[in-house]
C-alpha cells in the first residue's frame, strides 16, 4: 500500500509498470467498494431499512443533477482531495501524519487572519496570500512533530494526533478571543475581505477556484513524486529507508522531515481553501473531521495523488448525499460515518490480501505461555 | 532411559531457508556431566542446530533423540518439556519488566489462575541464586541491566525449570572477561550435577578452557568431534576452516586468483602508511593512491539513525572502530577478513563514504560503489521496481536535463535504458525494468546490485560479503565482475576493498590480506596466508 506500484504519472517519460501491477489498486479500491456496499446493505436490511432506497436517495443527493455535483459533491470534495493529498504524500515518504486534521484548523485559522487583516490589497494578491498564509500555518502545526520526531525519535501517529486537539481549542479560543466577531455574540469571526475571497468557478454553482487548486495540486503531488529527483527520494525513503540511506546516499531524516512539512502546508491549504472559497469566516468545529475522512481517502486511492481526485470526489458524494439520504430515507446522516469506516477496513483487507493471499486472514498461531514442566512444581 | 548413553542425539539434521542449506546432515551428542563446545566459522549452522534442539526452528530431516527415544520438538514448549533450557544470543527478555517479573513470565502455579505467582518465584530463585552464586537484584527493570546482568536472568530464566539441558549460544560473545570466568564455573558445576551442557562460542581458547568435547560443524556439516584431551587448537582450527582434502577441492578457484594476484601485486611492499616515513599531514597521497584512511576511530552506536552501524552496546564499550589506518591503490583488492562484530560493518561504511568517522581522516572517492551486506534492506528497496533500484545509485547524478541537486527532472529514459542494459549484460533473470526487485531471486537480486555499483564506481568499490547466501555459481560470478573490474585496463584502474567472513573469498581475490579483531586492522604477513594462519588471526593470535 506504501508504494502504490501501479499508479504511476500518466503523464509519460516514465516506465509504465506492467499492467498487471498497474490495475492491481483500482482493484482494491472496486473490490473495497463493492465489499463496503454489501456490508452496508446487510447493517441497513437488519435495521429494517430499505438499501435500495437508502442508496437511491444518497446517490440522489450526490449526483441528482449537474447543479447538485457542482455545488454539493464537489464542493465538498476539495477539502477531502487536498487534505488526502497532504496524507499520500506523507505516507509515501513513510510519515505517519494522522495530524491533517489539526493542520487544517491552523491553515484555516491563519487564513482568516490574514483575510481579515489585510482587507486593502487586490485579490490578485489577497487570495494568494491567505492561501500561503494558510499554508504557512499547516506547515507550522506540522513543525512541532516533525522536530520531535527528527530530533527525539518520537513517534508521528500519537503526537500528529496530540496535535489535532490542540488545534481543534487553539480554534476554539481564536473565534471567542483575538478574531471573534466585532459584535462579540457569536463564536466565530467576522466575514473575510471580499478580496479574499476564492470566486465562483462555474457561474450559477457554488463550485469555486478552490475545486482547480485542487485538481493542480494533484497533478503537482503526482509530478513530483514520478517525475523529479525529489519525488524518486521520497518514495525510495518511504519504500525503504536503509537501502536509500546506504545505497541511494539520501538522507532519509531530512527527506522524511522536510515532507512532513510540505503535508502540513498541503493540509493547512485545504483549511485556507474552505475559509475563503465556502465559509468567509472560521468558527468552531469548521471542519467535521475531513483530516480523518482522508486517510480513508488516501488509502482507497491507494496512495495516488490522481487516485486522490476520484476518492475525494466519492466521499464529498457521500457526504453530499448524507443530508438527502436522511430526509428521504430517513437514515441518519451520522450512517456515512460507518460507510467511510468500512472502506478504510475492507482496504486495508484486501491490500493485505493481495500481497499475502488469503492465508493472511486467519488469525495467527497461539503464543507459546508456560513450560508444562512447571505446572504445580512450584510453591 | 538407557542409562550410561546421551542424553541427546542429534543425527543427520538439515535445514533450509530457502535456497540456502544450513544444516546438511550434522549431528550432535550431548552426554550427561559434560560441557560439550560447538565451534565453526559464521554461517556453518551452530547457531540453527541449537535452535533445532531449542524447538525454536523444526528440521526439515533428521532425528533427535532425548535419552534414547525420539522426540518432536516443533516449539520452544515442546523442548522445555523434554527438560531442554536455551539461553539465547539475543536476549528475549521484556525490558520494562522488573527481573522477578520476567523470571515468572509464563511461569504457571496451579491455584494461581492467570496472576504470576511472584512470592513463589522470588522463594524458588533466591535458592536457586544461593545454589549458583547468579547475583541479579530482582526489583530492578531489566532495561537498568547491563550486559552482563541481563545475561544472568536468561540463565536464571532457563535453570529454573530445572533443564536436565542446557544450551547456551554464544553467551560470551557480551560478557566481560571476569563475567565469563563466572560463567564457565558455573557451567562446570551445573555439568558435575549431572546436566549436560551445550555452548557456542567463537572464541576457541574459551572452548578450550572449558569443554570437555568439542564438536566442529563446517558448511551445515559436523565434520569433527573429540575430546577435549585428545584435540588442540590447530587440529579444531583446521576441522573449522577446512581440512588439506577440502583446501585442495577448492583450490581450483584459488590458483587462477593467485595467478592474477601475481600480475597485479606491485612490488612495493607495506600498504599500512609507515609513521616513520615523512608523510605531513595534508600532503597529497600518491597518485595511485584511491582512497586513505588515517587513525580512523569510529564509536559504537546505539540506534539505527542516521547510519545503519547497529549496536547492541553502548557506554563503556570499546569503540568500533580503533585507530586504523589504510592506502587502496589502483589495481588492488584488499582483502579483510573477521569475524562478524569486529568492525568490519563501520569500516565498509567508512570506507564507502556512508559514514564520517569520528576521528581521524578519510579521504576517499566522492562516488564510491558500495555492495552492502544485505542486498534486501541495504542493497534494494524491495518493492520499487528494477529501474527504481538502479536509480538510487545514480539519482544525484548530474544529467544533461539539470543539475543533481534538490530540484531537477529524474532522467528516466536514460535511466531505463541503463536498467535493460545491466539485466542484459549481468545475465538478471527478469522479466524487465519494471519488475519490482522483490520479484527476484536472491541470486539475481545481488546481480542487480553488483552491477550497479560496478557502474557508479569511479576509482573505488567497496564489497561487503557479496557473496553472502548465494550458490556457487552466483558466487562465481560475482568473483569473476570484482576480478575484471579491478584489472580493467580502459582507463585508470579502480580500487577494491572486499571485506568478508568468508575465507575463501578473500584468500582468493585478494592483493593484500588484513584481519579485523576487536576494531583493529591487523596486517596479515605472507606466511600467515592460508586458512588456517587467517583463521587464527581472526580468533586473536599475535600475526
Amino acid at each position: 500500500m506504501r508504494d502504490g506500484p501501479g499508479d504511476r504519472a500518466p503523464l509519460g517519460g516514465r516506465p509504465r509498470a506492467p499492467r498487471a501491477r498497474r490495475i492491481a489498486p483500482l482493484l482494491t479500491a472496486a473490490g473495497a467498494v463493492t465489499l463496503t456496499a454489501l456490508a452496508a446493505s446487510l447493517a441497513l436490511a437488519v435495521g429494517g431499512h430499505d438499501p435500495g432506497r437508502v442508496a437511491s436517495a444518497l446517490i440522489g443527493g450526490a449526483f441528482g443533477s449537474p447543479e447538485i455535483l457542482l455545488s454539493v459533491t464537489l464542493v465538498r470534495s476539495v477539502p477531502l482531495i487536498l487534505t488526502g493529498l497532504a496524507v499520500v504524500l506523507a505516507f509515501r515518504a513513510g510519515v505517519w501524519n494522522i495530524g491533517a486534521e489539526g493542520q487544517v484548523d491552523a491553515g484555516a485559522i491563519a487564513g482568516t487572519t490574514v483575510g481579515l487583516h489585510a482587507g486593502g490589497l487586490p485579490p490578485l494578491l489577497l487570495v494568494p496570500a491567505v492561501l500561503v498564509a494558510a499554508a504557512l500555518g499547516g506547515l507550522g502545526w506540522a513543525l512541532v512533530p516533525a522536530l520531535m520526531r527528527l530530533r527525539l525519535g518520537v513517534g508521528e501517529v500519537i503526537t500528529t494526533i496530540l496535535m489535532n486537539f490542540v488545534a481543534l481549542n487553539l480554534a476554539a479560543y481564536m473565534v471567542r478571543g483575538p478574531l471573534q466577531e466585532g459584535r462579540g455574540v457569536f463564536p466565530q469571526t467576522d466575514a473575510i475581505a471580499d478580496a479574499a475571497r476564492l470566486g465562483v468557478m462555474v457561474p450559477g454553482t457554488r463550485l469555486h477556484w478552490g475545486f482547480a487548486i485542487a485538481v493542480i495540486l494533484a497533478v503537482g503531488v503526482s509530478v513530483l513524486l514520478h517525475r523529479t529527483r525529489t519525488g524518486f527520494r521520497i518514495r525510495a525513503v518511504g519504500t525503504a529507508p536503509l537501502a536509500a540511506a546506504i545505497s541511494g546516499r539520501i538522507d532519509a531524516d531530512g527527506v522524511a522531515f522536510r515532507t512532513f512539512l510540505a503535508s502540513g502546508a498541503l493540509a493547512g491549504v485545504a483549511g485556507g481553501v474552505e475559509v475563503a472559497g465556502v465559509t468567509f469566516a472560521l468558527y468552531e468545529g469548521l471542519s467535521p473531521g475531513w483530516g480523518y475522512t482522508a486517510i480513508a481517502v488516501a488509502l482507497l486511492a491507494g496512495l495516488s495523488p490522481l487516485g486522490v481526485l476520484a476518492t475525494g470526489i466519492l466521499f464529498g458524494a457521500l457526504e453530499g448525499g448524507a443530508g438527502a439520504m436522511q430526509r428521504v430515507a430517513s437514515v441518519p446522516a451520522a450512517w456515512v460515518g460507518v460507510v467511510q469506516a468500512l472502506v478504510i477496513l475492507a482496504v486495508l483487507a484486501l491490500d493485505r490480501v493481495r500481497r499475502h493471499g488469503l492465508g493472511a486472514l486467519t488469525v495467527p498461531s497461539a503464543v507459546v505461555v508456560a513450560p508444562a514442566q512447571g505446572d504445580g512444581s512450584v510453591g | 532411559m538407557n542409562a550410561g548413553g546421551p542424553r541427546v542425539r542429534m543425527s543427520a539434521i538439515v535445514r533450509r531457508f530457502g535456497s540456502v542449506t544450513a544444516l546438511d546432515g550434522a549431528s550432535l551428542e550431548l552426554l550427561p556431566g559434560e560441557v560439550h563446545g560447538v565451534l565453526g566459522e559464521n554461517g556453518a549452522g551452530k547457531t540453527t542446530l541449537l535452535n533445532v534442539l531449542g524447538g525454536m526452528l523444526p528440521a526439515d530431516a533428521g532425528t533427535v533423540e532425548i535419552d534414547g527415544m525420539p522426540v518432536r520438538l516443533a516449539t520452544p514448549r515442546d523442548a522445555w518439556r523434554h527438560g531442554i533450557g536455551m539461553v539465547h544470543q539475543h536476549f528475549k527478555l521484556v525490558s520494562p519488566l522488573t527481573v522477578l517479573e520476567n523470571l515468572a513470565l509464563g511461569y504457571r502455579v496451579r491455584g494461581h489462575g492467570m496472576r504470576l505467582p511472584l512470592e513463589a518465584v522470588r522463594r524458588r530463585v533466591s535458592a536457586l541464586q544461593e545454589r549458583t552464586g547468579l547475583r541479579v537484584e530482582l526489583r530492578r527493570t531489566v532495561a537498568e541491566l547491563g550486559v552482563g546482568a541481563r545475561q544472568r536472568v536468561e540463565i536464571l530464566k532457563a535453570l529454573l525449570r530445572e533443564p536436565e539441558v542446557l544450551v547456551l549460544d554464544e553467551p560470551t560473545a557480551v560478557l566481560a572477561p571476569a563475567e565469563t570466568r563466572a560463567l564457565f564455573e558455573l557451567l562446570r558445576s551445573l555439568a558435575a550435577g549431572g546436566r549436560a551442557v551445550a555452548l557456542v562460542a567463537h572464541k576457541l581458547d574459551e572452548v578450550l578452557a572449558v569443554a570437555d568435547r568439542v564438536t566442529v560443524l563446517r558448511s551445515g556439516r559436523t565434520v569433527h568431534t573429540a575430546r577435549r584431551e585428545e584435540t588442540d587448537a590447530d587440529a579444531l582450527v583446521r576441522a573449522m576452516v577446512g581440512d588439506a582434502a577440502a583446501t585442495s577441492r577448492a583450490a581450483s578457484g584459488a590458483a587462477v586468483g593467485s595467478a592474477r594476484l601475481a600480475q597485479l601485486r606491485p612490488p612495493m611492499p607495506g600498504r599500512v602508511p609507515d609513521p616513520s616515513a615523512p608523510t605531513a599531514t595534508g600532503s597529497p597521497p600518491p597518485a595511485d593512491v584511491v582512497a586513505a584512511l588515517e587513525g580512523v576511530s569510529v564509536r559504537r552506536r546505539s540506534g539505527g539513525r542516521g547510519d545503519a552501524s547497529s549496536g547492541l552496546l553502548a557506554g563503556e564499550s570499546p569503540p568500533a572502530l580503533q585507530d586504523v589506518s589504510l592506502d587502496v591503490r589502483r589495481g588492488e583488492v584488499v582483502g579483510i577478513a573477521g569475524v562478524e562484530g569486529n568492525g568490519q560493518r563501520e569500516l565498509a561504511l567508512v570506507l564507502a563514504g556512508r559514514l564520517a568517522p569520528d576521528e581521524g581522516r578519510a579521504r576517499v572517492p566522492a562516488r564510491t560503489g558500495f555492495i552492502p551486506q544485505d542486498r534486501t534492506t541495504e542493497g534494494l528497496a524491495l518493492d520499487l521496481d528494477l529501474t527504481d533500484n538502479v536509480a538510487l545509485a545514480f539519482h544525484d547524478a548530474p544529467s544533461s536535463r539539470g543539475a543533481g541537486g534538490w530540484v531537477g527532472w529524474m532522467p528516466w529514459a536514460t535511466l531505463r535504458v541503463a536498467t535493460a542494459d545491466l539485466i542484459a549484460r549481468y545475465d538478471v533473470r527478469a522479466t524487465g525494468p519494471g519488475d519490482r526487485a522483490r520479484a527476484l531471486s536472491g541470486g539475481n537480486q545481488q546481480k542487480l546490485v553488483v552491477g550497479r555499483e560496478l557502474r557508479v564506481s569511479g576509482d573505488l568499490l567497496v564489497a561487503e560479503n557479496p557473496t553472502r547466501g548465494l550458490d556457487v555459481g552466483a558466487t562465481r560470478f560475482v568473483h569473476e565482475e570484482l576480478r575484471r573490474f579491478v584489472g580493467r585496463r580502459d582507463g585508470p584502474a579502480p580500487g577494491v576493498v572486499l571485506i568478508s567472513s568468508d575465507l575463501d573469498e578473500v584468500l582468493a581475490l585478494s592483493t593484500w590480506l588484513f584481519v579485523m579483531a576487536g576494531g583493529r586492522l591487523i596486517e596479515a604477513p605472507d606466511e600467515r596466508r592460508s586458512r588456517e594462519g587467517v583463521g587464527a588471526l581472526m580468533l586473536g593470535a599475535a600475526p
